[in-house]
């Protein structure tokens, strides 16, 4: 294979899953909140098709596939969710949205 | 014959359970008229049977026929069975007949009252257990009809619930039998687990080899039952107070048959007793004391029921002097001549009660004999017949006893002397008891009651006290009728076994012997039986005479010995004792549980787990922050961990 | 030289991924944050077709870039501006310190494990023919060995759909809100 081994393609894909995770437990908008949330997803995705490079087994980049569709549905339901909490006059803050509380 | 003592067994739980079903479709007459008729098939039953057994040979007069089998297990079998041998046949016929007779009675007595039909099934169910107890072919189903007869006794003692004194003599009645219950079930496991068997002719026969210990022990268990189920010392406390319940109930259960269940008892399984003579003695010991103490407990009594429940307590004493030292026939003589006099005693007493509206303390009765001179020759032949005055049948049976006793050994002849003693106090108290209440002139309450009566005559009355019915002269004919009928079987019933003449009831009970021929351990010569015979006769007639002295027509002053007297009249002051003994440490104890163990600990845990239970979730709940943050966090720092776990674990 | 562009191609594109990455989660305002991320996803695109995955670079540019994030820029420019006032604003101090524990400890075990687990194997590539990742040799597989993943991602994607519809609609509670701001700022 030419450039870089799939261990570098994996270095990269696991700080970039470190970056997401910062980002999804620091950050108050729930907007963000969400593209953090993508930038693990394509960190997986990622890790994905380097395996399948490696393997040369097209499986890796059926899963990418599949994870991007879910990733595609997820963002959906989570925008109209941020949506409607925005319909209703309240605040998009991760903290003060805690009804659900035991 | 067989089919005749399933009649007798069955017919009256049949007349019990129609009672109870019919329910107030059927009018309280009716339920009365069912229960009498059932207890009469019985006797019926029963003298059939008797005439079959008659028809046998004397070796072949033990039937056993059996239901079904009610308890098989590889080691143990029990079958539901009825045995018919003369010992059974004596006491179903005493049953069925005196106790139809009471029934009988009882149509008069309770007429109007508005619980009439429960007291007629409890009749009924009271005849059913007793014939039971008394049918029964092994031990286990003799323990069925011990326990249901003292549950008759219980509901029958406290039938007038609402009174107090009832609810709490019925208690009495029972707690005091229950402890005889479990002595008994106690000698009962001992027979099981050493013999095998509780049938009669196997424990008997098993019985022979097990060690003088373990017999001692089985003797001692049922004598405590018999002790509690005939009121001998010291189990004797609650037979008085069951004097509470109606007067019918006490002639039937606490006079003829239910405590006399005691000396069934003793003499069915005398092969037992007769292998433990210690325990025999014991027996006859507290018979011989029992007839004295509640001889001169009598002396000082008031009531004209305790009385005569005295008497019934100090007469049983007598037999269990007479089946303690091996003289079963004399004993179960006195126990069939007891139960005619008895019962003609008590329905003569509740005829007086009656006639003076529910009135039972004799200081305010007296001259009855002038009002009531069927009832007062009735009394009269009943209290002969008591203290045991010839030609009248206590004076064969009781001097049957007495003449065993002396030709019993030494620990035999203070017996004796005992019983002499006792013979004195019979006189005393019972002729005390008729002088009071039927010589002299009638007394104010009397003469009210009389005249009441005569203006009332002819009219219908139904708010009486216990719901009475009018007086007809001295009671309706269903009530006058049985108390004929035992008049004269008291006169008569006697002269079935004159000893030293002809044995007929002795010979007749021969058959129940266990590996001999005659029953009896004991047989006192001619000299000793007269001798016996002179000298209690004799004593009876000086207690009369003394009675006569102090309470006659003359009426001397009652000498008083205050401290005695007080004694006395406190019942020796055995009630007291229990109270202190039994009473008041069992509350102490309950009231010590209460506090210490039910409150803190069975409360405690029940309430602490709930509490523990919602601390903890309040404890728990504290991790739903709300914080979305803190959950994703967690969801992070479980993953590092989790990869940690993978990745070493492979 | 092929072989040294293919390697400064890769540093370029990890590079721009990396720090758009860092960018996403830094700037306040999401509008810049969410542009951040369409030159994240693009320099992915790029390390996708390195690693010869064209089709899904393809898919990754077209899908993800062109169409969710469009989306995204269409709400948040509904929303408005909302830039936050502090980044990395407010929840308890343990929050912080746990979130920053829990990346690097995630980041570390990754890199361990890639180091230790599999260090040799890694180096082993296969050799693949040129049509490897190829429109043709993906939809082969989505409809015969993974069948079942293609139906359930599509009824995924249908689930979403309509729950996205739900959840935008208006609801009565927001209509009320609406005629009481109109009220008052009418009255």
């Amino acid at each position: 294979m030419q450039g870089p081994d799939v261990s570098w393609y994996l270095i990269v894909a696991a700080l970039l899953f470190s970056i997401g995770t910062a980002g999804v437990l620091l950050r108050r908008s729930p907007l963000i909140v969400l593209l953090s949330l993508e930038i693990m997803l394509n960190a997986a995705n990622l890790a994905l098709i380097s395996f399948a490079r490696m393997h040369g087994d097209h499986t890796g980049q059926v899963f990418a596939l599949a994870v991007m569709a879910v990733a595609a549905s997820e963002v959906v339901v989570g925008l109209g969710l941020i949506v409607a909490i925005a319909r209703r006059r309240l605040d998009l803050d991760v903290d003060r949205l805690r009804v659900l509380r035991g | 014959m067989i089919a005749g003592a399933w009649i007798c067994l069955l017919a009256p739980l049949a007349g019990a359970l129609t009672i109870t079903l019919l329910g107030t479709t059927i009018s309280r007459n009716t339920a009365a008229w069912i229960s009498t008729t059932s207890v009469f098939a019985a006797f019926g039953g029963s003298v059939a049977a008797f005439i079959g057994l008659l028809g046998r040979e004397h070796e072949e007069r033990q039937v056993v026929t059996s239901a079904w089998t009610w308890l098989a297990t590889p080691n143990f079998k029990v079958d539901l069975s009825l045995l018919i041998d003369p010992l059974s046949l004596t006491m179903m016929l005493i049953v069925s007949g005196v106790g139809g007779l009471i029934v009988l009675y009882s149509i008069g007595y309770m007429d109007g009252d508005p619980e009439e039909r429960r007291y007629f099934a409890y009749m009924s169910l009271f005849v059913f257990s007793m014939l039971m107890l008394v049918q029964a072919a092994n031990f286990l189903l003799l323990l069925v009809g011990w326990g249901l007869v003292g549950l008759a006794s219980y509901l029958l003692i406290g039938f007038w619930h609402e009174r107090p004194e009832a609810v709490a003599a019925a208690k009495k009645a029972f707690v005091m039998n229950a402890f005889g219950d479990a002595t008994m079930a106690l000698a009962f496991f001992v027979l099981m687990w050493q013999t095998g068997s509780l049938n009669f002719e196997i424990s008997f026969e098993g019985a022979q080899t097990l060690s003088q210990t373990t017999v001692n022990l089985v003797a001692l268990g049922l004598l405590g039952g018999a002790v509690a189920k005939s009121a001998q010392l010291p189990l004797h406390t609650w037979l008085p107070d069951a004097m509470e319940g109606p007067t019918p109930v006490s002639a039937l259960i606490h006079a003829a048959t239910m405590v006399t269940a005691g000396v069934y008892l003793i003499v069915r399984a005398h092969p037992i007793f007769e292998l433990a003579p210690s325990i025999s003695n014991l027996a006859a010991g507290l018979g011989a004391i029992t007839l004295l103490l509640a001889g001169l407990v009598a002396l000082v009594q008031t009531d004209i029921k305790r009385v005569i429940a005295y008497s019934t307590m100090s007469q049983i004493g007598y037999m269990f002097v007479g089946a303690g030292l091996g003289a079963y026939s004399s004993a179960m003589f006195h126990l069939m001549t007891h139960a005619f006099f008895k019962a003609l005693l008590f329905l003569g007493a509740g005829l007086v009660i009656h006639h003076l509206a529910g009135e039972q303390d004799i200081r305010r009765m007296g001259g009855m004999k002038t009002v009531m001179p069927k009832t007062y020759i009735a009394f009269l032949i009943g209290s002969l017949a008591l203290v045991g005055i010839p030609p009248l049948s206590g004076f064969f049976s009781k001097d049957a006893i007495l003449a065993s006793a002396l030709a019993s050994g030494g620990y035999g002849q203070f017996l004796f002397i005992l019983g002499l003693i006792g013979t004195l106090l019979t006189g005393l108290y019972t002729f005390r008891l008729l002088f009071v209440v039927f010589l002299g002139e009638p007394s104010p309450l009397v003469r009210e009651h009389t005249q009441a009566a005569q203006a009332h005559a002819g009219e219908e009355d139904a708010s009486r006290p216990h719901g009475e019915p009018v007086h007809h002269g001295e009671g309706p004919s269903t009530m006058t009728w049985p108390v004929g009928v035992l008049a004269v079987l008291a006169v008569a019933g006697g002269w079935i076994q004159i000893a030293g003449l002809w044995h007929p009831f002795g010979h007749w009970l021969d058959s129940i012997a266990f590996g001999r021929d005659h029953i009896d351990l004991v047989e006192p010569t001619v000299t000793q039986d007269y001798v016996a015979s002179a000298l209690a006769v004799a004593l009876g007639l000086v207690g009369i005479y003394v009675a006569w002295v102090f309470y006659g027509a003359r009426k001397r002053s009652v000498p008083r010995f205050e401290g005695f007297q007080e004694i006395l009249e406190h019942k020796f002051y055995f009630d007291e004792l229990y109270d202190l003994i039994f009473y008041k440490p069992a509350v102490l104890l309950t009231r010590g549980l209460r506090r210490g163990v039910e409150e803190p600990v069975i409360g405690g845990s029940i309430s602490g787990v709930t509490a523990g239970a919602r601390e903890t979730a309040g404890a728990v709940g504290g991790v739903q922050t709300g914080y979305l943050r803190s959950y994703a966090l967690v969801i992070a720092l479980g993953v590092a961990v989790l990869v940690v776990v993978f990745v070493s674990v492979q | 030289m092929g072989d040294f562009l293919v390697w400064a191609i890769w540093f370029l594109a990890a590079a721009g991924c990396l720090g758009s990455g860092l960018a996403v989660i830094t700037f306040t305002n999401p509008f810049y944050s969410a542009l951040a991320l369409i030159s994240n996803l693009g320099s992915l695109a790029v390390l996708f077709l390195l690693a010869s995955a064209e089709f899904l670079a393809a898919a990754q540019v077209l899908v993800y870039a062109g169409a969710v994030m469009v989306m995204f820029l269409f709400v948040i420019a509904y929303l408005g501006d909302r830039s936050e006032g502090v980044r990395l604003s407010g929840g308890p101090n343990w929050v912080r310190i746990g979130a920053v524990v829990a990346a690097t400890a995630l980041l570390v075990e990754v890199v361990v494990v890639i180091g230790l687990a599999a260090d040799d194997q890694l180096s082993d590539t296969a050799e693949i023919q040129r049509s490897f990742g190829s429109p043709e040799e993906i939809g082969r597989l989505f409809l015969t060995d993974h069948l079942l993943a293609f139906e359930i991602t599509s009824i995924v994607l249908l689930v979403a759909a309509v729950g996205g519809v739900v959840l935008g609609s208006r609801s009565r509670a927001e209509d009320e809100l609406d005629e009481a701001e109109a009220a008052r700022a009418g009255a």
